[in-house]
């Protein structure tokens, strides 16, 4: 290899293109170096760093940066630059910080430490960024192995609670499985498009485009129909839908509250992120994979709303609706193959998915449950009384999560239900109404045990002990997210703005 | 005098595996698997894949068998009793079997495959040098995520498993 060759690959490095992930994994070994050379009792300013920064940089990007600095591709085809990546890229960043600020609050509580934390949740957000615009099995499988171990790590943070510690090892043991799956599927794809007997075969066709161009030559190619069948089982796996969302409920209770909202969230986005980029990479293949894809969305809608009906816990109720949340993106994914502006229907709804689970997160974490593993319907009982701050920023999340006009999450549903009527899947859209009906009830027997009193039996025997009082913890930082999150999720839910003509273009 | 080699260190691969599966001391066990690691890496040199080579020999020689050895030694495992084989394991086993006969007819059957053999391989040309060239160029990107990824591993092993404070409450 020539040296001229070197640097002409070299060039592609446009490093200034992914200033936020390089910022991120900057702020985040920046924390690691503050903790060795701050005083201890300046500790707790760490965190609060973390979140400063990442909100400087977030609002650098909202006012200068939108729609994207780059465009096309980068690093020799590993990245590939658009207005969707974008929108992703702030997406996460947006996520990271409500995490972060969930991580104070919980971890404060409990005494864990929090600078570790937030290191290792800004690494994980950086690779979801990287994730989302890469263009390469490679970047592609790095990024998500960096994210993966990370949440490794986060599930099993609160190493004293059997729990948090059977969650994380479920989630170690089900993630390494996936992960070989979706392997073996990159594998496949690899043998099947490095074939030189093939027509339309390339040297690297671990590249997206190379890959596309090969399955549009070899579109009944039966190894890589089986490598497209392991890598959408891989991406299901990390968006929870119907046949392998059986982690769910148990990680999602046992994982500490700020890491139960990052996989909601942000591991959903980003394997939304990825299966909207497959879905374009596999589409010479839609006689196969537009069935598949079909069935896994209306099963994850009716099991995920049917399984949330029997829950108690708070967290699993959370995590049983995220499976059916799943399910109407994948519909919107689904339709994106026909109608255009779909793709944006998925990143509005996922927005407004964020801020409203974000709003019920952040009750969650001013509860003044010590274990939140244990949360359950039953402890919000009276909160608008207790509390009427955190019971109106329940109502309003926990509202947008179902589905209930004028909130966000209205909006992004009417708008995946539009976007399906026009890429005619009836079927599907049935499905998702009848999905939409069933979850009201599990929403508002959340709604109805923090508005309405309940008859409790009360033993006089037991002594009372002193539950504490929710919002304790809140201080004027936490009042702040919190705003955020609510006046969002109404915000969106009546004005668009430039979010509406984004989609509507 | 290559394919005696071949037959040569396919026997010590495959006597060792054996053993590995076989011995009831899992001590014994741990040390036949560096053995078959090692013959396996001879294969890999027999098709020029030196680069190949050197990695299995540093990585799961050395690297995992040593870790599997730790494992063995800190739980301490006694020499067990013959335990009876399930009825599943043997529908596996056989299942298993099945499926490798059916790969060796595939293979020896395949006409395409048979045509290719007399290519170049591909493997002759990743020389550690072109690999390094790649590794800095067109992948340096997703190299230096992995380093981030060993960072944080590293990171959150220390944190999970270091000395707890005794949490109040």
């Amino acid at each position: 290899m020539s040296t001229e060759l070197l640097q002409q690959i070299a060039e592609t490095n446009r490093w200034g293109a992914i200033y936020p992930e390089l910022a991120l994994g900057i702020l985040a070994l920046a924390l690691l170096a503050l903790e060795a050379v701050l005083p201890k009792f300046a500790h707790g300013l760490i965190p609060r760093i973390s979140i400063l920064g990442q909100s400087i940089l977030l609002g650098y990007i909202l006012l200068f940066d939108r729609s994207g600095c780059c465009s096309g591709e980068a690093f020799g085809g590993m990245l590939s630059f658009d207005g969707t990546g974008q929108a992703f890229r702030i997406l996460f960043l947006a996520t990271s910080i409500f995490v972060s600020y969930l991580a104070m609050v919980s971890l404060e509580k409990r005494e864990f430490p929090r600078i570790e934390y937030c290191h290792i949740l800004l690494v994980v957000s950086g690779a979801l960024m990287l994730l989302a615009q890469s263009n390469h099995f490679v970047m592609f499988f790095v990024a998500l192995e960096t994210a993966t171990v990370g949440f490794y790590v986060l599930v099993s943070y609160y190493r004293t609670s059997y729990l948090s510690l059977e969650a994380g090892l479920k989630y170690l043991v089900m993630g390494a499985l996936s992960s070989a799956i979706l392997l073996f599927g990159i594998v496949l794809l690899y043998g099947a498009g490095s074939n030189p007997a093939l027509e339309g075969s390339s040297a690297d066709p671990l590249n997206f485009s190379n890959l596309y161009i090969f399955l549009v030559a070899n579109p009944t190619d039966m190894m890589a129909i089986i490598g497209m069948l392991l890598v959408i089982s891989g991406i299901a796996f990390k968006i929870g839908a119907f046949p392998f969302q059986i982690w769910v409920p148990d990680v999602y209770q046992g994982a500490p509250i700020p890491t139960t909202a990052l996989l909601a969230v942000g591991s959903k986005a980003a394997g939304f992120a990825m299966l909207i980029n497959m879905v374009e990479v596999f589409e010479p293949l839609k006689a196969w994979m537009y069935p598949l894809l079909s069935g896994i969305v209306a099963l994850t809608i009716l099991f995920g709303n049917l399984a949330a009906l029997t829950q108690r816990n708070l967290k699993r109720v959370i995590g049983m609706s995220g499976v059916s949340h799943a399910g109407f993106l994948g519909m919107g994914v689904l339709a994106s193959t026909q109608v255009e502006w779909a793709t944006n229907a998925v990143v509005f709804y996922l927005f407004a998915y964020m801020l409203a689970s974000m709003a019920v997160f952040a009750v969650m974490a001013h509860l003044p449950k010590n274990d939140d593993a244990e949360l359950t319907i039953d402890d919000l009982s009276e909160l608008s009384k207790k509390n009427g701050f955190l019971g109106f920023a329940l109502a309003v999340g926990v509202g947008s999560l179902a589905g209930i006009p004028p909130l966000a999450g209205f909006i992004g549903k009417l708008l995946i239900f539009v976007a399906a009527f026009q890429a005619e899947l009836y079927g599907l859209l049935a499905v998702g109404i009848i999905g939409v009906v069933i979850s009201i009830y599990y929403y508002f027997g959340i709604i109805k045990s923090a508005f309405f009193e309940a008859w409790t039996f009360k033993d006089e025997e037991l002594e009372e002990e002193n539950p504490g009082v929710p919002g304790e913890t809140l201080q004027l930082f936490g009042k702040l997210a919190i705003v955020v999150a609510v006046t969002g999720t109404i915000i969106l839910g009546f004005w668009q703005g430039p979010i509406g003509t984004w989609i509507a273009g | 005098m290559t394919d005696l080699f071949f037959y040569i260190f396919s026997a010590v691969a495959l006597i060792s595996a054996f053993t590995v599966v076989f011995s009831r001391n899992t001590v014994n066990a741990a040390m036949a698997l560096i053995v078959t690691f090692l013959s396996m890496a001879s294969l890999f040199v027999l098709l020029e894949a030196y680069f190949l080579a050197v990695v299995q020999v540093l990585v799961y020689a050395g690297a995992v068998v040593v870790l599997f050895l730790f494992i063995v030694m800190l739980l301490d495992a006694k020499e067990d009793k013959q335990k009876k084989i399930s009825r599943i394991s043997t529908a596996a086993a056989v299942i298993g079997f099945a499926i490798l006969v059916m790969g060796v007819v595939a293979i020896q059957s395949s006409p395409t495959l048979a045509e290719a053999s007399g290519g170049e391989l591909a493997a002759s040309q990743m020389t550690l040098k072109t690999f390094g060239n790649q590794l800095f160029t067109t992948y340096l990107l997703p190299m230096q995520v992995t380093g981030f990824l060993l960072l944080i591993a590293m990171v959150g092993v220390i944190v999970i498993s270091k000395k707890a404070k005794q949490p109040q409450s």
